[in-house]
């Protein structure tokens, strides 16, 4: 057991016109430490190579993940895909990226963009087996792995990107690379990174993609705990336990909430600096307390957070706000989504009296479903989440 | 003189960022940066009564449209 993990996010756009993607992406997850990720692209566009992409990932996946050789996979494949009428042939290309307790990458390529490895910032070139399965040429490496490196699997539609406007042959793998090599030590999640190459890939087809393209990026990284504490103890006698188990942690420690934060000075002995500056009109402002990593008004902050976190696993629309924001909910937004791996919340279920007002918008409920919603959010994202009520 | 504005939830979404930022500006207008301290606070446990702001240590209850007669009473006429 090694201590790295994988940070995983893809993210697809259509071929102009089509409500459906050709391409697909499917994630399974043999174990804690070793998953099967798969994307595949359909035979031209719309219906058709969606259920031709779906079939292939989901297949391949799945077979994967229970243990059964790339051969077999493929000949499950070349005998189950429904053939088009119109060319004649059942065809769908793919990339599979099976991660071995976080040791190695398994890399398997039929006929997409070859996957870019990016290693120390810079392109790393793997080896690479040639073998024939079925007529197929496929491309099988393996792949030890290192900390922060990045995997990048794409499909022919971001290559193709700017075909006859921006260039006359398409972006090449090696400009996307450079492109891609400009954001390796910022410390972009998977997610956004792959919506940072897909925007400049929908930007070269001046947002009418000639063809479905879909980034999955894989992130290797080191676990990071982080911690943050959510509303006071529902009895108060349990205020100072709540925070040693808290200050106890390993990782950075968060803290919502005025009260809240008010406890936690005390148990520290340090004084709370509440800042005056609103940076974002909607955001309260933060405060400072020694001891703490980041110190953030309630309800107000992590709804916001919720927002993000919610946009975050769909189109990541508003990454260009929280990824540079200094308001409560971006910061907030960075240290869990970017940072942390395994998040541990301490929620204090202490009803305020003073929000049971039925003139505010915030009550008891929506704050405990505060923490629900957000918690299946981080779990979506792929992040271990453990939460302790109080 | 200390002035110290509520910024908590509650506050917040009463308006107490409009408060601060007028008492931030009057307080520029009339030059008094060095003689009266503007700073924030969480939660005063008086929420029904926000904005929470403390003069010294005596409480009053803002709102962004009494802030500019709340300053003249209360810190203008006692500078």
């Amino acid at each position: 057991m090694n201590n790295l993990c994988a940070d995983i996010g893809y993210r697809s756009i259509n071929h102009y016109g089509e409500e459906l993607c050709g391409d697909h992406v499917d994630v399974v997850e043999q174990d804690e430490n070793s998953m099967v990720i798969v994307l595949a692209d359909g035979l031209g566009s719309g219906v058709k190579a969606s259920i031709l992409s779906t079939l292939t990932s989901k297949i391949i996946s799945t077979m994967m993940a229970s243990g059964l050789s790339i051969e077999d996979c493929v000949e499950t494949i070349a005998a189950t895909l429904p053939i088009c009428t119109s060319r004649g042939v059942a065809y769908s290309t793919f990339t599979i990226i099976r991660l071995v307790n976080n040791r190695e990458a398994e890399i398997i390529q039929y006929d997409n963009p070859l996957l870019i490895l990016l290693r120390d910032g810079e392109n790393y070139d793997y080896p690479k087996t040639e073998m024939n399965i079925g007529g197929k040429k496929i491309y099988k490496s393996v792949i030890p792995l290192m900390e922060d490196d990045i995997f990048i699997a794409m499909s022919d539609g971001c290559p193709h990107a700017g075909i006859g406007t921006a260039y006359n042959f398409g972006w090449k793998r090696q400009d996307i690379i450079e492109y891609m090599k400009t954001f390796y030590y910022v410390g972009y999640t998977a997610k956004t990174l792959s919506s940072i190459l897909l925007d400049e890939v929908d930007r070269l087809y001046g947002h009418k993609p000639g063809d479905d393209a879909t980034v999955c990026t894989v992130r290797i990284r080191k676990r990071q705990p982080m911690n943050m504490l959510f509303g006071p103890p529902s009895n108060p006698d349990d205020c100072n336990k709540m925070m040693s188990l808290f200050f106890s942690k390993e990782g950075k420690h968060i803290i919502c909430g005025g009260t809240t934060s008010s406890i936690a000075a005390k148990y520290l002995g340090k004084p709370i600096k509440p800042s005056l500056e609103f940076v974002d009109k909607e955001i309260p402002p933060i405060a400072e307390l020694e001891g703490v990593d980041l110190v953030t008004e309630g309800v107000i902050t992590v709804n916001k957070v919720v927002e993000y976190a919610r946009d975050y696993l769909v189109d990541n629309k508003f990454y260009e706000k929280w990824s540079v924001g200094r308001d409560g909910a971006s910061l907030i937004c960075r240290l869990l989504f970017e940072e942390a791996t395994d998040i541990n919340f301490y929620v204090g279920r202490a009803v305020n009296p003073a929000h049971q007002n039925p003139d505010l918008p915030i009550n008891f409920n929506i704050k405990m479903n505060l923490v629900t919603d957000l918690s299946d959010c981080l779990k979506k994202m792929g992040k271990r989440i453990k939460v302790s009520y109080f | 003189m200390k002035i110290t504005v509520c910024i908590g939830s509650s506050c917040h979404l009463k308006g107490s960022r409009s408060v601060v930022e007028e008492l931030q500006y009057l307080i520029a207008e009339n030059n008094l940066n060095d003689k009266v301290e503007l700073g924030g606070t969480f939660c005063m446990g008086k929420c029904q009564d926000g904005v929470c702001v403390t003069v010294d240590d005596k409480f009053f209850s803002v709102s962004p449209e009494t802030t500019k007669e709340f300053f003249e009473k209360e810190v203008l006429a006692k500078v």
